[in-house]
């Protein structure tokens, strides 16, 4: 039975009726498919937090709909309940118990979803689409931050409609991460900027952008006693940035490296440089994965700078990504991404979210 | 390319112990006779990149580098011209070259183990930019925080509230949301603060969701319960099986001026009591924070702004001073092409463009009447009264009857 209306649902089994005795170019991962996925782009997911037990996935769409399902141990997946926006979701978050996802959309606005009564209501406004929301959970705060294409970073308290705090942001806000105490907003004319949120986020750095082309993608990682220290930077020119907030060498400690590029020691033809749409970190080995329009996925090693694995090529374009809070699953999402403008969009085409094992990929590779 | 600065001696090869005038021959050179595939004679940049490329497309595995000296057949070492020869290596050729050379050798030597030492920077400027010392940029973000609305509030005790009216006064620090409501505590669940009237999505919910609302049964027990019985527990092995993952959040000290990450946000932030904070990040329980008036302190906040903004014109030269970057990137060059429409907007700025997207979404300025579903936020506004002018939402009428 599928509860999302619409789609017409590959039954409960969570395996594609196609594709399974040859290579499809859908699924040539032969990954888990996930049930009922939505009718449009995929443009964000999200993983509960260790807070709640099991494993919940949410999924924002270009169809205006945010979707959760339950991942069971079996890798089988249950829609579990919807909500909608009146524009195409862009970013989705959960809140740190787990007990709330909180959603942002073109439509200006962002919700909080309650899921125990299944309710959302709004909690942000914006002049423009809202392109990302993050918890931050401060011993001494708590909030939602905003960024939207309206130049803005905004700090949301739940209860009030009025922002705690608003900043100003060089250009519109294209990505951010946050990993308390400290955030990372990429803006577009490749602004970069690192907030602190200790006591009341304020504007930490402005950064010169590592990279020479615009920003698409970012996610902050940890050092190895478990605190921020860095960001991984993805733009549209296939490449990623390692960048550390204070490394002893910058000059060596940093680094940027290609991805998602068609295979270019062909030099008849010219090599397609492919955006890195999203990157994630393993929450336990520190590994990262890297997700591009080229609709395949890789797994780094950001510490001995070596590639751990890339896939085979799917069909579509690669959009979204996101690990589950103790690593053991990967899932990502196949769907067009617009890089070759509206002529190669498909509204019948369907699109996938795609669960991995990934407990074993990544690994980190001894370091030489 | 580039990140190793360039040994004072010729280029040579690693795998066969050549030497070369030039490096550009020398990566020629290893290209053709190391990095080629012998099945289809593909020419690779690198001893992995052959392995990979064999692997990936003929599915088969090769042991060695092809060509190469016995001892340097070492397929996972990364080797491009001459970056990433280990040190070892180097050091033999070094010694190799000086017994035929006896001539410098001393001094050749010392040379080569200082340069080690640091890295002479051949990347072009901008990339690796040594990020300002701490305290330099933090002078002109902070200073304007470091009493976070401390003297601007001091200087009005009996201002009239230009937030909530009609409030009377609260205990200091906690500036009314509410009118007629408790003061706001963090741990007021959020569902019961007024913002009700939103909660259900009204009569005009979009057809989408039939079979969704009153039916749906909720996500669960969820507060703590150990519901979900088809998950069993989480020692099972398998997909979910969970290692001590350490928690994500940070652990609790806060004014921690030695965390190394922000060192002078450390400091700067000592002024600031860090006790629980109400909803504008002013202490509720106002312990150390001197007589804080119930004045929102959004004035204050709002030079944050200020100086982010008129510092970004000196610090931030990015957007002006790039080198020009093509607008179009669709032939970069000869040898590259970028897949992607316009460097000037994101891929998500050009597809909500598109008319199928904007249907639904309600015209700032215009109320957000004209469409159901997104009106949610005018069921929360008219039971306040006196919302500040500078309210950011427009248009929040009083007829949330039009929900």
């Amino acid at each position: 039975m599928s509860l999302f209306g619409t789609s017409a649902g590959f039954g409960a089994g969570g395996t594609s009726v196609f594709g399974s005795a040859t290579t499809d170019s859908h699924n040539p991962m032969k990954d888990v498919e996930v049930t009922s996925p939505p009718d449009d782009s995929i443009s964000c997911l999200a993983f509960s937090p260790p807070a709640m037990p099991g494993n919940f996935l949410i999924g924002g769409s270009w169809a205006n709909d945010v979707r959760c399902w339950e991942v069971q141990d079996n890798g089988q997946t249950v829609p579990k309940a919807q909500q909608m926006h009146t524009g195409p979701v862009l970013d989705v978050c959960w809140s740190d118990d787990g007990s709330k996802v909180f959603t942002a959309s073109c439509d200006k606005t962002a919700k909080m979803w309650d899921l125990n009564s299944n309710q959302a209501m709004q909690i942000a406004q914006h002049e423009a689409p809202i392109r990302t929301v993050h918890w931050i959970k401060a011993p001494n705060y708590s909030c939602v931050m905003t960024g939207s294409w309206d130049k803005t970073l905004k700090f949301w308290d739940t209860r009030s409609p009025s922002p705690m705090m608003s900043l100003q942001l060089p250009e519109r806000c294209y990505c951010a991460d946050v990993v308390y105490p400290m955030a990372v907003v990429a803006s577009a004319e490749r602004g970069l900027i690192v907030y602190q949120l200790e006591n009341q986020p304020s504007e930490f750095r402005r950064i010169d952008s590592p990279l020479k082309h615009q920003h698409r993608c970012v996610a902050i990682f940890k050092d190895k006693q478990n605190k921020p220290t860095g960001f991984a930077l993805g733009s549209i020119e296939g490449r990623v940035a390692i960048h550390y907030i204070n490394p002893p060498n910058p000059a060596k400690d940093n680094f940027t490296f290609k991805c998602h590029r068609s295979n270019g020691t062909n030099t008849a033809t010219p090599q397609d440089i492919y955006a890195v749409n999203a990157i994630s970190f393993h929450p336990v080995h520190g590994t990262l994965a890297t997700v591009g329009s080229d609709g395949r996925f890789s797994f780094w090693d950001k510490d001995a700078r070596t590639k751990l694995k890339t896939s085979e090529q799917l069909d579509q374009p690669i959009t979204a990504c996101c690990f589950n809070n103790n690593g053991n699953i990967f899932a990502y999402a196949s769907s067009y991404d617009w890089s070759k403008g509206h002529e190669y969009y498909n509204p019948q085409k369907k699109n996938y979210i795609f669960l991995r094992s990934a407990a074993e990929e990544l690994k980190p590779r001894n370091k030489k | 390319m580039g990140r190793k600065k360039k040994k004072q001696m010729k280029p040579w090869c690693w795998y066969c112990n050549r030497d070369f005038d030039d490096e550009k021959i020398l990566i020629q050179h290893q290209k053709a006779k190391h990095f080629k595939c012998h099945i289809c004679h593909k020419k690779l940049y690198t001893g992995p990149g052959l392995a990979i490329h064999c692997m990936q497309v003929h599915k088969e595995t090769i042991d060695g580098v092809p060509n190469a000296i016995p001892g340097r057949t070492d397929i996972e070492l990364e080797i491009y011209g001459m970056e990433g020869i280990p040190e070892k290596d180097m050091e033999e050729r070094r010694r190799v070259l000086e017994q035929k050379t006896q001539a410098e050798s001393q001094k050749r030597k010392q040379n080569q183990e200082d340069s080690d030492d640091f890295e002479e920077d051949e990347e072009p400027g901008p990339s690796f930019q040594q990020p300002q010392p701490p305290a330099q940029p933090q002078a002109t973000y902070i200073p304007p925080m470091t009493q976070p609305g401390m003297p601007p509030v001091h200087g009005a005790p009996g201002m009239p509230p230009a937030n909530y009216s009609g409030m009377p006064p609260m205990m200091p620090g906690v500036p009314p949301m509410m009118p007629g409501m408790p003061p706001v505590m963090p741990g007021m669940p959020p569902g019961m603060m007024g913002m009700g009237g939103m909660m259900p999505h009204g009569p005009g919910m979009p057809p989408m969701m039939p079979g969704m609302p009153p039916g749906m049964p909720p996500l669960g027990h969820r507060p703590g319960m150990p519901h979900m019985s088809h998950v069993p527990p989480v020692t099972a092995p398998g997909m979910l099986n969970r290692p001590a993952v350490p928690t994500v959040t940070a652990p609790a000290p806060q004014p921690a001026i030695t965390k190394p990450l922000f060192p002078s946000a450390g400091q700067a932030q000592q002024a600031v009591v860090s006790g629980p904070v109400g909803t504008d990040f002013k202490p509720l329980a106002s312990s150390s924070a001197p007589s804080d008036p119930p004045k929102p302190t959004f004035p204050a906040y709002s030079q944050s702004p200020a100086s982010a903004t008129t510092s970004s014109s000196t610090v931030s030269k990015v957007p002006a001073a790039v080198t020009a970057k093509p607008a179009t990137l669709t032939a970069t060059s000869a040898t590259s092409k970028l897949i992607h429409p316009d460097e000037d907007i994101s891929l998500e700025e050009r597809r909500a463009q598109l008319p199928r997207y904007q249907r639904n979404i309600p015209r700032t300025g215009h109320a957000h009447m004209a469409t159901p579903p997104g009106g949610p936020m005018g069921g929360m506004m008219p039971p306040q009264q006196g919302m500040p002018p500078q309210h950011p939402m427009h248009a929040l009428p009083t007829p949330c009857s039009t929900n």
